[in-house]
């Protein structure tokens, strides 16, 4: 009874003092508001992206975004394209309305900027030889390969040889998955968050401009001709598990 | 003071036996009398609350959906159009949603975005190419036939045609199991009419 | 004489209430009745009161609009002074009325207190039960939201399932061909103007009844209801061990209502009024709708139901509770009232509420139902990321790209509609993997036609490093064997082109 009058002379005391503070007082807007009217950079990163990419935009199996490399190589166009129409070849989707997504043009331009703001540390490594992000389609594949003997293969394994312990970067299914630049994406920004190097910190020195574009050649040379097409895809599948099943283990007893 | 009254007026007159029987006829005569013209003005009254019921496909019509050309072939898009019956007052609620996939050239499937277990609005994610629900898990592959959860049947799916370059679909009624969205086949529009015939 | 006592002597002369309220108010109650037991009813009553005062003040405000149903809530919410206040009480009020009500239901039947000659007041009690839980649904389609907006069509959906007037009865209940304005309008007046004058009626001749046939005495074991005794039993019981019930016990009601009614009001002031959620703008299909908290259970055995028996199941079901919470005290009106004497009642009022607090539960987590953004959403673990190889890498975006995530787990993140995947590699094998990946089963799509080879075999590359670090992954024996018999060939080898 004393609590009841408690509470009560809680509440009339609350009512009384303008009732702007009380925890059921419901925050301005509409509960769930309608899904184009949400444009917070931080909502829409962790509706959309931290899936592949890691909430704090690293330790995600997709591109680290959080990687100053990676913000220093990219600009904003090139952001802005990628999420809105997806990389083909990839398995980055389109998010953009006008590609079969479910974003506004101002959405993924909230992201850009968000992603921007939250990891871009300016253009400081733009003059550390920083090659470009577009391949220039010069790339050498025979040069590549020595490329790739000298800077991948230490973690890798070489081309032909034992497969190293950072996992093979040549089996066929791997190869298949890879666009030309999420495989030039991460030979110039590694994954530091999972140990692999930039481009600059190789074995003897920085890897030039052109030495990127060879390896990515070489590795390209690799990819296995037949696309994985649809319509294959129950024999192929049959295949696969066959290949496996006399291919050793990729994930095998090594942890 | 004015005098008070203190006591209900409960005095009853004492009637003869003649007059019980007239009055009890007269009793029965005014409550007949009440139950015709209640009858007479509640029967149409029924008309009235059953007005919404009407027959088969008469709420639906040919409705615009935009041209053959918007639509990528392969492609599944969510397409909305104004429900031909609306009210100036439905706001919002008079839109409608459905999913548009043009298989080949003129060749198009279009699905109502209703779950076919509880009428739930589904969710088409391009990647897998399934179609999910938010209710109870129901899942359909891309030609909208069953692929997982509770529903019975595959997704609905409107009756379509294409006129002059223009994708078109009968459609104006929320479909249910007891409404299958699809019509009888064979029903095509006269070219520059909104009206169906039988072609 | 006071100017008051002059003026109630003027009005009493003419309405001439007072005898009739005194005697009404002063009857005898067996003073075991004087209880916390027996206090629920009324409560029930005055939480009926506050949701008519509650409702008629939102009524002030609250367009029946389907265009500016919403919008109005939004007003109610934001804009007026205390309006998000009012919401609260009105929607906490109806919860704390539906809860009460079932458990004056439980106890009353606990209590035998639908037997001879109180069985009218039982039947009147079922249908204000109908009534309230009809109040919170339509109430719910009032606040016309996204959530009530689904509802209704879940509603026409079962409602088409009816054999040959399915449709007829879904245009009926919508008003028209889709949900819109015209069903919000009918929903509105079954809330506003149907339902609560039919339930005002009902709930009169209820306590009416209770009045006239007397509160229901506490039960003792061993005596029996007989038709011909038990009136004068209950007679001789009030005179002898009697109290009046004003003021014996009525302080019990009037301090538990005001407990109830002081619940709400915390309630509504600490947790709020309870939506609106998104407008309801049905080309908005990114939304997850859900029922209020009472019809959850509802919500969740339509996920369980097979589909074979499902629309018997909907359509009967129900039909067949109300037929026996009506003709229960025709059947068992005589005989035992104590609790202690009727196992099989106790064991069904506690059998029935754990079922329906398991689904009430589940309906709170909808285990059933995909996480539409897991995919996008929900990070992979990082202690799985930190060890992938790079074909597995790509195997958990495949497994994200392809909305596994939406119905699988993995650290906790994820939908729950298939099991959860930290440990999938201890319990199937890599074949068994790929079956299941490409042709599905066990309430699983068949990925088969939209996965490549290489991304069922980066999928399952990935899938295989899912277990804890002490548990060794599943293999098949009988390739163990074959590998004894035919050792591989080599080590490992980087795959190259000639």
């Amino acid at each position: 009874m004393r609590a009841g009058v408690f509470a009560f002379a809680v509440s009339c005391a609350l009512l009384a003092s303008g009732c702007n503070s009380l925890p059921g007082k419901p925050a301005p807007g509409p509960e769930v508001p309608r899904p184009e009217s949400i444009l917070s950079p931080q909502v829409l990163f962790a509706q959309n992206c931290s899936g592949c990419h890691g909430t704090e935009g690293q330790h995600g199996p997709a591109t680290p975004l959080a990687s100053p490399v990676y913000q220093a190589l990219v600009d904003d166009a090139t952001l802005r394209r990628v999420i809105s129409r997806g990389l083909p070849g990839s398995m980055m989707p389109a998010f953009a309305q006008s590609a079969g997504g479910e974003l506004t043009d101002a959405q993924v331009d909230s992201i850009v900027r968000g992603i921007r703001a939250k990891w871009n540390k300016g253009d400081a490594l733009k003059v550390a030889n920083l090659p470009p992000y577009a391949d220039d389609g010069k790339g050498d594949a025979k040069a590549g390969e020595q490329v790739y003997a000298n800077n991948c293969a230490n973690c890798h394994g070489p081309a032909g040889g034992k497969i190293g312990e950072a996992g093979s970067v040549l089996n066929p299914d791997f190869m298949t998955l890879m666009a030309p630049q999420t495989f030039r994406t991460t030979v110039i920004v590694g994954r530091p968050d999972l140990g692999m190097p930039d481009w600059r910190d190789q074995m003897d020195s920085p890897m030039t401009a052109q030495q990127v574009s060879d390896v990515v050649a070489f590795l390209m040379a690799q990819k296995p001709n037949a696309p994985a097409g649809r319509t294959q895809a129950p024999q192929a599948t049959q295949g696969a598990a066959h290949q496996r099943a006399l291919q050793p283990r990729i994930s095998g007893g090594a942890r | 003071m004015n005098p008070e009254p203190n006591q209900a007026f409960t005095k009853v007159a004492r009637d003869g036996e003649a007059t019980v029987s007239r009055r009890r006829f007269l009793l029965k005569v005014s409550i007949a009398i009440n139950a015709l013209v209640a009858a007479a003005i509640a029967t149409p009254v029924i008309g009235y609350l059953l007005g919404p019921i009407r027959k088969r496909g008469a709420y639906n019509s040919w409705i615009a959906l935009g041209q053959v050309s918007d639509y990528h072939e392969g492609e599944t898009v969510l397409a909305t159009y104004r429900n031909p019956h609306t009210d100036a007052w439905d706001g919002d609620t008079g839109k409608v949603a459905c999913y548009v996939r043009r298989e080949k050239g003129n060749t198009f499937t279009v699905f109502a975005v209703n779950c076919a277990h509880l009428g739930c609005p589904v969710r088409w994610f391009p990647q897998s190419e399934l179609f999910m629900c938010p209710c109870h898990g129901g899942v359909y592959y891309s030609n909208g036939e069953r692929a997982a959860g509770p529903p019975e049947r595959g997704l609905f799916t409107y009756d379509y045609h294409v006129v002059g370059g223009k994708l078109m679909i009968n459609a104006g009624q929320m479909p249910t199991l007891a409404n299958e969205a699809k019509l009888v086949k064979g029903i095509l529009p006269c070219p520059g009419t909104s009206k169906p015939t039988i072609g | 004489m006071p100017w008051y006592k002059q003026a109630y002597d003027w009005v009493e002369r003419r309405v001439q209430l007072e005898g009739f309220v005194k005697e009404s108010a002063e009857h005898p109650v067996p003073s075991k009745t004087a209880s916390w037991w027996y206090v629920f009813g009324s409560a029930s009553f005055v939480l009926l009161l506050l949701q008519i005062v509650t409702g008629i003040l939102l009524a002030l405000v609250y367009v029946p609009s389907a265009g500016s149903a919403w919008s109005s809530l939004q007003v109610l919410n934001h804009q007026l002074p205390l309006g998000w206040f009012l919401r609260g009480m009105h929607g906490w009020g109806s919860n704390f009325m539906v809860a009460v009500v079932l458990i004056h239901m439980c106890q009353v039947f606990l209590f035998g207190a639908y037997k001879f000659p109180r069985e009218l007041t039982w039947i009147l009690g079922v249908f204000l039960l109908l009534m309230t839980l009809g109040m919170a649904f339509t109430g719910q389609v009032l606040r016309f939201d996204q959530d009530a907006y689904w509802g209704l069509g879940i509603g026409a959906s079962i409602m088409s399932r009816v054999p040959f007037i399915g449709r007829q009865l879904v245009e009926f209940m919508l008003g028209g061909p889709i949900i819109a304005g015209a069903t919000l309008s009918r929903f509105f007046t079954l809330h506003v103007f149907v339902i609560p004058a039919t339930m005002l009626a009902f709930a009169s001749l209820h306590v009416w009844l209770v009045l006239k046939l007397g509160i229901n005495e506490w039960p003792t074991p061993g005596r029996l209801v007989k038709r011909e005794t038990y009136i004068q039993e209950y007679n001789e019981l009030t005179h002898k061990d009697g109290v009046p019930f004003f003021s014996g016990a009525i302080w019990k009601d009037a301090m538990f209502s005001a407990g109830i009614v002081l619940a709400v009001a915390v309630c509504a002031l600490l947790l709020g009024p309870i939506g609106p959620t998104g407008v309801p703008d049905p080309t908005i299909v990114q939304t997850v709708p859900k029922p209020d908290f009472f019809f959850l259970w509802i919500y969740s055995a339509l996920a369980f139901l097979p589909p074979s028996i499902e629309t018997p199941v909907m359509l009967i079901a129900p039909v067949i509770g109300i037929i026996v919470m009506l003709v229960l005290p025709f059947v068992a009106g005589l005989g035992e009232k104590s609790w202690y004497r009727r196992p099989v009642a106790v064991l069904l009022v506690v059998v029935l509420a754990a079922g329906f607090a398991t689904l009430t539960h589940l309906g709170t987590y909808v285990p059933w139902s995909p996480q539409m953004d897991g995919w996008s959403a929900d990070p992979v673990p990082v202690h799985f990321v930190d060890q992938t190889k790079p074909l597995e890498r790509q195997g958990a975006i495949v497994f994200q790209q392809k909305q596994c995530r939406n119905c699988h787990q993995m650290g906790g993140l994820g939908g729950r509609r298939g099991p959860s995947l930290d440990d999938v590699a201890t319990r199937l094998t890599e074949d068994q993997l790929v079956r299941q990946v490409t042709q599905g089963g066990g309430n699983m799509p068949a990925y088969g036609k939209t996965l490549s080879p290489a991304q069922v075999t980066a999928l399952v590359a990935f899938l295989e490093t899912l277990h804890p670090s002490n548990q060794p992954v599943a293999i098949d024996a009988s390739r163990h064997v074959a590998e004894t018999n035919n050792p591989a060939p080599k080590e490992p080898v980087e795959a190259i082109r000639p």
